[in-house]
């Protein structure tokens, strides 16, 4: 008889939230003021939109691809929404603007890796370096600042003492994960990721599957860009320029590995990545390491975790086969 | 005309060298100053760091298993601030040019042991150590430029014998024909080319991929120290940010001259034309006082149509070749 399958996230989820927890007990320990509400509720705020981004990066990673180009394309829409803001235009018809643009900045992408087959990683870089000069050409090197969109506080409310933005995140990540795992469409981004040879011959268009997966990514880095204005205020020149490292930093301490190594992996494992590189910026600051090394840090944990990843990737470590189709 | 067309597609070199002439008729459009020759022996200084940079990235790629070296860049930043450190310190050129050759190996073989021994993939293993790299580069300078290189120090770059600027006459000329007899004449770029081709068939063949890989990579890293090095000495400053977005004018440069992503397709000639082509376009927009943010936007456009337009040639030249037969 056929056992219902339930997918679960794998092993290695664990591993990353093993690390988190040893995180948080040595910081807690050793840095002073780290585990207070109010640092806690910083590191979220400041957090916000690498967390958002991350999303839509493991989709994208899931699949065996990389975008580059979320943080210059976080920026354009910051950018488009800060001047529509400042002409007083309806706000939701604001919104509505920002995750059209997402969408559609983000079909460019899909469009040129599934229509042309070109590798992801050169089509982003291509997009990134366009929509950087973009970025350029309508700020004008100057800064647009004085934002103050309408919703604004409420991403600084909290309810019963938890902030908004925090049940905001979580929630996005329970529909993501949900729509993963129990969806037919998110079972198809698993079954491409994999395969897409045998993906494609069962029947699944992986093309679409890929120009879908870019679109969900432009998509949220609209949401992305909001929260930004909510929190900044400003933009300038240079937004968006550390934050895909950060979110694919963030995936692959998840577990989502990139290309040739199993497309395992889930939103929860990115979810741990994501409070891993957060506490550790806040922690880089509270122990008052220089910050022109931040991104070293950031860098080694990449490293450090696809090599976790290769070395470990002989034995099973995740869901084996078996259990699937069991 | 249909003859002619195809005889393009087929042929890389025919399709560069076209492309080439039409930048140059633009160009020499666009200011009358451009098509003179000792402007144009200046611009090929522009050239220098992009040339070595892109000969070690095309093998990179050539060598497949999705292979691509986003680190360089950062590897050229890196190793030009020790070069500058070690010289402020009191090293002569010779023992800091020693030093920075050996940073170069050490930064190449780290990302060719998470490459090829680990087995990591390139992208991910190269982004870390782009961040690293870079980071370090800037943290060793605090961020502000390093200068007070010696007098001496100026013939390498800034000036020239027989019209030639030094730095392209007496490095990136012997480099790139060592680097060519290398791949072309020798058994290690036999390998190479196999690897990238045919993983498989490499491996029964007796290869060791291991060692070869590793060796690839350092060659993309040595390759960027020397180009600190020469850029070191043209601007006479070490900057920490003297590599940012060099490795993605080598990646486009090395798709332009028609190096294939999936490894194993593509001659180091196209390549050369390839630096030459984008080399141009850049003094090209600066001369015609483009602000440089828009060169990066151009190199991204160049990159996306360079590869649509090997897909569509290769899609034409096979439609061609089946309707012959």
């Amino acid at each position: 008889m056929l056992k219902k399958y339930v997918p679960k996230p794998g092993r290695r989820e664990y591993v990353t939230f093993l690390l988190l927890i040893l995180e948080i007990i040595l910081f807690g320990i050793f840095a002073p003021g780290f585990l207070t509400v109010d640092n806690l509720i910083r590191v979220i705020q400041n957090n916000a939109e690498i967390a958002m981004v991350s999303i839509g990066m493991t989709i994208v990673m899931l699949l065996g691809g990389i975008d580059l180009s979320v943080g210059s394309v976080m920026g354009v829409i910051a950018i488009v929404i800060g001047y529509m803001l400042q002409g007083e235009v309806n706000i939701f018809l604001i919104l509505l603007v920002a995750i059209v643009i997402g969408i559609g900045v983000g079909f460019i992408n899909g469009f040129l890796v599934a229509q042309f087959n070109i590798p992801d990683m050169i089509v982003t870089i291509a997009t990134m370096n366009i929509w950087k000069a973009m970025i350029f050409a309508l700020l004008g090197g100057k800064w647009l600042t004085g934002l103050n969109p309408s919703y604004a506080p409420i991403t600084r409310a909290r309810v019963l003492g938890i902030p908004v933005l925090l049940i905001l995140i979580i929630a996005v990540y329970a529909l993501f994960y949900y729509f993963l795992m129990y969806r037919r469409f998110g079972r198809y981004i698993y079954a491409t990721g994999c395969n897409p040879q045998s993906a494609n011959l069962s029947g699944i268009n992986i093309k679409r599957i890929k120009l879908v997966s870019y679109c969900i990514s432009g998509g949220i880095a609209a949401i992305a860009a909001m929260l930004y204005i909510a929190r900044m205020g400003s933009v300038e020149m240079t937004i968006g320029s550390d934050l895909p490292i950060a979110c694919i930093a963030a995936v692959t301490i998840g577990g989502t590995g990139a290309k040739g190594n199993g497309k395992r992996g889930s939103v929860i494992g990115t979810l741990a990545g994501v409070m891993f590189i957060a506490f550790l910026k806040n922690g880089i600051v509270i122990f008052g390491i220089p910050s022109l090394l931040e991104n070293c840090f950031i860098g080694l944990l990449i490293v450090l975790s696809v090599l976790f990843d290769a070395l470990t990737a002989g034995r099973k470590f995740g869901k084996s086969s078996k259990e699937v189709a069991a | 005309m249909r003859k002619i067309a195809f005889s393009i597609a087929k042929s890389r070199t025919k399709f560069l060298l076209l492309l080439f002439v039409i930048e140059m008729v633009i160009l020499s459009l666009i200011s009358p100053y451009f098509f003179s020759l000792s402007n144009l022996m200046q611009v090929t200084q522009f050239g220098a760091a992009l040339t070595l940079l892109s000969l070690g990235e095309s093998l990179v790629m050539i060598a497949g298993r999705d292979g691509i070296d986003i680190s360089i860049g950062s590897i050229m930043s890196l190793s030009g601030v020790i070069f500058g450190l070690a010289v402020i310190n009191g090293c002569s050129i010779l023992a800091a040019t020693i030093l920075t050759l050996l940073t170069g190996v050490v930064l190449g073989s780290i990302n060719g042991f998470l490459v090829a021994v680990a087995k990591v993939p390139a992208l991910i293993a190269t982004l870390g150590t782009q961040y690293i790299y870079g980071s370090l580069a800037l943290y060793l300078t605090g961020g502000i430029p390093i200068s007070g290189f010696p007098e001496s120090f100026e013939f390498l770059s800034l000036e020239s014998t027989f019209g030639i600027p030094n730095q392209i006459l007496f490095v990136v000329i012997p480099v790139t024909i060592f680097v060519l007899i290398l791949v072309y004449k020798m058994k290690f770029g036999r390998r190479v080319y196999l690897m990238g081709t045919n993983p498989e068939a490499a491996k029964y063949t007796g290869i060791k991929e291991r060692s070869v890989r590793m060796w690839v990579y350092i060659l993309a890293g040595v390759l960027a120290a020397i180009s600190a090095i020469i850029n070191n000495s043209w601007l006479m400053t070490a900057r920490a940010d003297a590599g940012t977005g060099m490795e993605m004018q080598a990646i486009t440069v090395a798709v332009l001259g028609g190096i294939g992503v999936a490894g194993g397709v593509g001659h180091l000639g196209g390549v050369l034309i390839g630096v030459i082509i984008i080399t141009m376009m850049n003094s090209g927009l600066q001369i015609a006082n483009i602000n440089s943010i828009w060169q990066l936007a151009t190199l991204g456009f160049i990159l996306i149509i360079a590869i649509i337009l090997n897909h569509l040639m290769s899609g034409f030249v096979a439609r061609v070749e089946k309707s012959r037969e």
